[in-house]
């Protein structure tokens, strides 16, 4: 099996934003709520939260649920009287 | 540390068996717009978000007693919802994917783009980190970790790897994160940066 060019290039920039303790899933995942009210909000981010940024730049996963989060959100502010 | 929020009564609502019918209502309500907008056209399916909303009042149901007010709790009630919608729209999506063509493999060769003809110089640095690469992939990861980055770069989901692998989301980050780190250390053993490395990525 090759990795592509494409794959490598990920690959490299997931190893350059390697840190020592990263947050894994299930705390970036816990805290996700407060994160978007923050990030909507414009507020700057908490060190907590600003773990919980590194952790979806890392993890693609998390990141799609940030974002799927966000719309879900949006659908109640849209629809909100 | 951000102050708590107010929860609108949500919580003493859902508790109150004289007031939860309606709470409940009005939360599914809520939810069932929110998942609507975030995941109708991926699910392609009223069902899935009708279904999802029900799991999500049972799952807020059980989970009362972790509310902590760091957001509304509107918001951390979407979360729960957005969490169950997205496991289970993945599980969908990807249990038709084979890893089959993964397992097998613990090599993960490095594909080398012959660019030396643009940029000499570039070239020959470029080739000397993605030799360092293969190396390292080859001296400092386990047969396991090749595998789980293989997978992720390949698209699959922490999440369905864990399910595959009988392992979970936790676990595999940590494998991943673990032979990240270890080709991380390697490359400043070599005496290449972080900017080295990300540099090549453009």
């Amino acid at each position: 099996m090759s990795l592509t060019q494409d794959q490598i290039s990920i690959l490299m920039q997931l190893v350059a934003e390697t840190t020592p303790d990263e947050l894994d899933c299930t705390g970036c995942l816990d805290q996700l709520a407060e994160f978007a009210e923050t990030h909507l909000a414009g507020r700057p981010l908490s060190d907590a939260l600003a773990e919980v940024q590194i952790h979806m730049k890392n993890c693609p996963c998390c990141e799609h649920e940030f974002q799927s989060f966000l719309e879900a959100l949006q659908g109640i502010a849209d629809d909100a009287p | 540390m951000s102050a708590a929020h107010e929860d609108d009564g949500w919580v003493d609502r859902l508790r109150d068996p004289t007031q939860q019918p309606e709470a409940l209502e009005q939360l599914r309500t809520l939810l069932l717009r929110g998942l609507r907008r975030a995941f109708l056209s991926k699910a392609g399916d009223d069902a899935f978000v009708e279904d999802v909303t029900q799991d999500a009042l049972v799952r807020i149901l059980d989970r009362l007693d972790q509310f902590e007010g760091r957001s509304r709790f509107t918001t951390w009630a979407m979360s729960i919802a957005v969490r169950l919608a997205t496991s289970q729209l993945r599980r969908k999506h990807t249990q038709d994917i084979s890893l089959d063509g993964l397992t097998g493999s613990n090599s993960l060769k490095i594909e080398f783009a012959d660019d030396s003809a643009e940029k000499p110089s570039a070239g020959i640095e470029r080739t000397s980190l993605l030799g360092k690469l293969q190396e390292l992939i080859e001296d400092r990861l386990t047969d396991r970790q090749r595998w789980a980055i293989q997978a992720l770069l390949n698209g699959v989901p922490i999440e369905e790897i864990a399910r595959r692998t009988e392992s979970n989301p936790n676990a595999v980050y940590k494998l991943v994160h673990d032979a990240r780190a270890r080709l991380k250390h390697g490359f400043e053993q070599a005496g290449y940066t972080a900017d080295d490395l990300v540099g090549l990525s453009h």
